[in-house]
């Protein structure tokens, strides 16, 4: 998948060396990213669908190119690649699984994988920059990205939804950028936080229909709208009564 | 040994060139910088050389595409994922052909693989940018892979290790001299718009540097040969002298265009290995054929050694 236009530009990484390249927000993959998250993908995906026995609902409600951010609820490590193994064609090669910097991009083994294979790009969960959100939300609204994200800011521990951050209606208010609520469903169960080994559950995920924050200020008010309605759209996904 | 005895004398040199006052605190900081990458780049070039025919071709493959990549990176081309694919499968079946000792399929590759990238865009129905992006591969592709490649075919002849030891050295020492001349005694900017910190002191320093040296190591080399006359040495040294200036300048139009400094920060004090090589781009395909026309190459063994 390329651009449907060339641009002559240089690559946003440009010049970083190839240890912080591989930690910044501004990162590109190149062809070997591709070809390994790509080959990274489909093995995943395999897994998925035979040992969770992953079912998708809504799949016409997912993004084909970029620019998006799909979203769901967080409680276990598995949720990224399950909704990365949901998207397809120039969505799944745009797509950035935002990840975080603290857990997954530490050590060299796991900035490797977590960059080169799942193509994440790190958050700073403790103290994130103003620059760090304004960065994602350039690359958002230049068109050439888009984001998995988990608004909650960690992964559940009970199961249940917790509080979306602002931070998610920082990069949307004010955009025409489409934010696609997920529910997923059984992530839980087959491998929760503090489990060493996934547990062969079944794994639904249910896509909402795009939402848009195009009229929304974008200040500290918007930012909060923008949270609660998309915390209220995933929940409105989950088919299962708490 | 000469490598070696290099790395030993730079700190000497600086210490001495700090203390009569010819350099800067800054100047000095920049040439450590540079040192400590030599201790281990130098080490891995000369290994891979020594070693065998194949570990020198697969470092010429593997510095062709670490180029390609920055260069790639530069100019937005590495967005192009099936043009840059396209290139990498080109650069393979260039090291194919050095392997090989098949110099049609290498002669071949160069406007095939230019053929195909112009095909292949052309087939993704995407007209606007058309020019741009298969222009860019092609030049990437031709700079860093064929202009490269040609050491790595260098490496078929018997006495490789000599003959490719004068082309790397050569280029290098010709970017160290410029650098050294034109720190101690440049005044003159020969280049502004393009080189702003080459000086016309540092141009002609490398001119004097590497001509003889590379014409006098041409001539042990080749002692004997069609190439041994003092006219065709002089000639071989001073093109290949001129040839490592240019390519110098080629990659500093390319940042200038691009308005970066360096295509890279993966060589410390060097920026990338693009900076590193960028003697080298001319130097390679202007060495080979200088040399080929006279001696030839891969000669005495026998062509096709895999695919007849």
């Amino acid at each position: 998948m390329t651009d449907p236009q060339f641009r002559y530009h240089p690559a946003g990484d440009l010049g970083l060396r190839e240890g912080e390249r591989l930690r910044s927000v501004r990162r590109e993959p190149g062809l070997t990213s591709v070809v390994l998250h790509h080959l990274t993908g489909a093995t995943l995906a395999a897994y998925l669908r035979s040992y969770h026995r992953l079912e998708v609902r809504g799949r016409e409600n997912l993004p084909t190119r970029p620019p998006f951010i799909v979203l769901s609820n967080h409680a276990s490590h598995l949720d990224a690649v399950i909704l990365a193994a949901c998207l397809r064609g120039g969505a799944r090669t745009s797509c950035y699984p935002l990840a975080a910097g603290d857990v997954f991009f530490e050590s060299t083994t796991r900035t490797l994988f977590a960059s080169m294979c799942m193509n994440a790009l790190p958050v700073r969960r403790k103290g994130v920059t103003r620059h760090a959100l304004d960065d994602f939300r350039a690359r958002l609204i230049a068109g050439d990205a888009g984001f998995v994200m988990f608004p909650e800011g960690q992964r559940s521990r009970t199961g249940e939804l917790l509080e979306f951050r602002a931070g998610i209606g920082r990069l949307l208010a004010g955009s025409n950028v489409p934010a696609v609520p997920c529910y997923i469903e059984g992530a839980f169960r087959a491998f929760p936080a503090g489990a060493r080994v996934p547990r062969p559950a079944k794994i639904v995920v249910t896509v909402g229909r795009p939402l848009h924050f195009e009229s929304t200020v974008n200040d500290r008010e918007g930012w909060q709208r923008v949270a609660e309605s998309l915390r209220s759209a995933v929940l409105s996904l989950n088919r299962t009564p708490n | 040994m000469a490598v070696a005895l290099a790395l030993l004398a730079t700190p000497v040199l600086v210490a001495v060139m700090v203390r009569a006052k010819r350099i800067s605190p800054e100047v000095r900081s920049d040439i450590l910088t540079r040192w400590r990458t030599w201790l281990w780049l130098a080490p891995a070039a000369a290994g891979a050389i020594v070693i065998s025919p194949l570990s020198a071709m697969l470092l010429a493959a593997a510095l062709g595409l670490l180029c390609y990549r920055e260069f790639a990176r530069g100019t937005g081309v590495f967005r192009e994922r099936t043009l840059s694919a396209i290139v990498v499968c080109g650069v393979a079946l260039l090291l194919w052909a050095c392997v090989d000792n098949w110099y049609g399929l290498f002669a071949a590759l160069a406007p095939l693989v230019v053929a195909t990238l112009a095909g292949v865009a052309a087939l993704q129905d995407r007209p606007q940018g058309y020019l741009q992006r298969v222009a860019l591969a092609c030049m990437g592709f031709l700079l860093f892979g064929v202009g490269l490649m040609h050491l790595a075919y260098m490496a078929n002849a018997r006495d490789y290790r000599p003959a490719l030891f004068i082309v790397v050295a050569g280029s290098q020492v010709s970017d160290i001299a410029a650098f050294i001349f034109g720190k101690a005694l440049g005044r003159r900017h020969l280049f502004p718009n393009t080189s702003p910190r080459k000086t016309l002191a540092g141009h002609l320093g490398a001119l004097l540097i590497v001509a003889p040296t590379t014409a006098f190591l041409a001539h042990w080399t080749y002692l004997g040969t069609a190439l041994d006359t003092p006219l065709r040495l002089a000639g071989f040294g001073v093109a290949l002298a001129i040839a490592a200036q240019v390519g110098d300048l080629v990659l500093g139009s390319i940042k200038r265009d691009l308005g970066v400094k360096d295509l890279s920060g993966t060589l410390p004090g060097h920026g990338g290995f693009t900076d590193r090589c960028n003697s080298l781009l001319l130097v390679a395909p202007v060495a080979f054929h200088y040399i080929g026309y006279f001696v030839g190459f891969g000669l005495e063994r026998l062509p096709r050694v895999f695919s007849s």
